[in-house]
């Protein structure tokens, strides 16, 4: 066999190891992920004409229910607004001492980093299912598990902004004896507020998603309304509610906009 | 004697300015405030319930431990994973094609037309603001329960995120590729294909794979509402009060989680290193 023989035999095996190999993979691993998802091209084309049926069933939406769905929609802002204000609060302080620069000692910032980190892994349904099943049903493991979803996140960015101010003022206040709360309150506050406020208007968001979903499991609001008119084969009352619950997302993304544009706007132009 | 004045005079600005900084927070503080009170009261949460819970607390760690390894015997909850893992991953595979197509009509610089633009914009902030439960709801009556719905309905809740982050990186591309191959009389095909992926479809990948994670966890809640997968499980041992058997699906779970993420990560790392060399 000739040298160039034995090159291009080699330039064939790396292409076939390059792309043969990961496209085969990936075929089987289709084909695998398909048929656990028991992935069915038929029902979805009978379920196309179902959908048309589906949607003719859901108009007009019931419009005599639109009164009666304010509350539970209330209560579905109310639960994401509580919840993350109290989640953002507890992240504060575990932000405190999870911040380098501000955590009394390094043991205690690798617990509570660990702490975040942990909360950050654990899925927000099995918290949501705990909370449910300590409590009972009502609004009140709806905010206990919003809050505490939201403190793994939220928390590990306040850290990071406080682990990122700018340490001069700090150091300064520090030489003149304040003391750490002083500190935080008047060298770190200032320089972290726009961030802390943004992330927190963030995770409001996706909050409100999350309060929705919890009235399936029994803690109230739009979304339990939702599911059992769903359940009930209700669905012009469905309908309704998922204009409601439309309107809800919408109007709070806006409301939550404004909100930072109000804050942030003040710091940039401070 | 003038230091004395312009120091005087910086202190009254300084203080202008601090006092009209503070009032402006004190209005949006204490409406906050004013509407946390109300919600608390109105939603009846009060430090009554919070210390109530806690010996309930106690009692559901007390039952939960040690967990029952039993429950997994049988290979049900393994199955379930399997379930919850292809529907994250088909999901994510068939939202990512549909966003890849959605982004590349989305993008100002590379779209046919700019009617086709607004359309494929406002498709995905539609879906944006739908929650993945209306989706679901939705699709199960459509398709059926079981995981293909589930699937379904994780690629169409990624369609808005990952295609609008998608369309916002064409965007963003260096022009000067673009103009020399139109320059030099290439199709739009070949455009996009030579000049614009190159530069975009790393951070697609990264996306996608960051989706994946988001669409694993988001796979839970389908089980609960009847959409396949392991969710199912956890939210039956738990409305059926078997705590124990609910602690070893949930450290299953958790294995499966850091695995998945772990795998992404290395995928992540793996192919865009690759495109970043190239």
């Amino acid at each position: 066999m000739s040298v160039a023989a034995l090159g291009a035999m080699i330039v064939h095996l790396k292409k076939f190891r390059k792309y043969v190999l990961p496209a085969l993979a990936a075929t089987l691993l289709l084909w695998g992920a398909s048929t656990i998802s028991r992935v069915d091209l038929g029902a979805f084309l009978a379920g196309i004409p179902r959908g048309i049926t589906l949607f003719g069933h859901m108009l007009p939406p019931q419009w005599e229910d639109f009164p009666g769905l304010i509350g539970p929609a209330l209560e579905t802002v109310q639960i994401a607004f509580v919840g993350t204000v109290l989640g953002a609060a507890l992240a504060f302080l575990i932000g405190l001492l999870a911040a380098g620069n501000l955590s009394p000692h390094r043991a205690v910032r690798e617990l509570a980093r660990g702490a975040l980190t942990a909360e950050r892994a654990l899925p927000d349904l099995i918290i949501i299912l705990f909370f449910v099943a300590i409590v009972g049903l009502g609004a009140f493991p709806g905010v206990m598990a919003v809050a505490v979803c939201s403190i793994g996140m939220l928390g590990k960015l306040f850290a990071d902004a406080f682990e990122e101010v700018d340490p001069k003022p700090l150091e300064a206040m520090a030489a003149v004896g304040a003391t750490k709360a002083q500190i935080i309150r008047y060298a770190v506050l200032p320089q972290v507020f726009p961030s802390l406020i943004a992330n927190t208007l963030y995770r409001f968001d996706v909050n409100i998603r999350m309060s929705i979903f919890l009235g399936v499991v029994g803690a109230g609001g739009i979304g339990f309304h939702l599911v059992m008119s769903m359940r009930l084969l209700q669905y012009r009352e469905a309908m309704a509610s998922i204009l409601v619950i439309l309107v809800l997302v919408v109007l709070c993304e806006k409301l939550s906009d404004a909100f930072r544009r109000r804050i942030l706007g003040q710091e940039v132009l401070r | 004697m003038n230091d004395i004045v312009l120091l005087e005079a910086g202190r009254r600005k300084a203080g202008q300015r601090y006092r009209r900084y503070y009032e402006r927070y004190l209005w949006s503080g204490g409406f906050l405030a004013l509407l946390f009170g109300w919600s608390m009261v109105d939603l009846g949460i009060s430090a009554r319930l919070f210390i109530e819970g806690i010996p309930h607390f106690l009692v559901l760690l007390a039952e939960m431990f040690p967990p029952n390894w039993q429950a997994l015997t049988g290979g049900k909850v393994l199955w379930s994973i399997l379930e919850t893992l292809s529907m994250a991953f088909l999901g994510t595979f068939l939202g990512a094609i549909i966003s890849f197509v959605l982004g590349i009509l989305a993008a100002g610089n590379v779209t046919p037309s700019r009617a086709v633009r607004e359309a494929a914009r406002t498709l995905m902030a539609v879906e944006r603001a739908v929650p993945t439960l209306v989706i679901i709801l939705l699709l199960l009556v459509v398709v059926g329960l079981g995981p293909f719905g589930g699937m379904l309905a994780l690629a169409i809740g990624s369609v808005g995120m990952l295609g609008k982050l998608f369309a916002e990186a064409i965007e963003n591309v260096d022009p000067k590729p673009l103009e020399s191959l139109e320059s030099a009389g290439a199709t739009k095909m070949q455009i996009i294909r030579y000049s614009v992926l190159p530069q975009v479809v790393p951070s697609f990948i990264a996306n996608a794979l960051y989706q994946f994670d988001i669409n694993l966890r988001a796979a839970l809640f389908l089980g609960v509402v009847g959409g396949g997968g392991v969710g199912f499980n956890l939210h039956m041992a738990m409305s059926l009060f078997r705590y124990a058997d609910a602690l070893a699906i949930t450290v299953v779970i958790l294995v499966m989680i850091l695995l998945a993420e772990k795998t992404a990560d290395y995928l992540r790392r793996k192919i865009i290193g690759q495109e970043v060399l190239q």
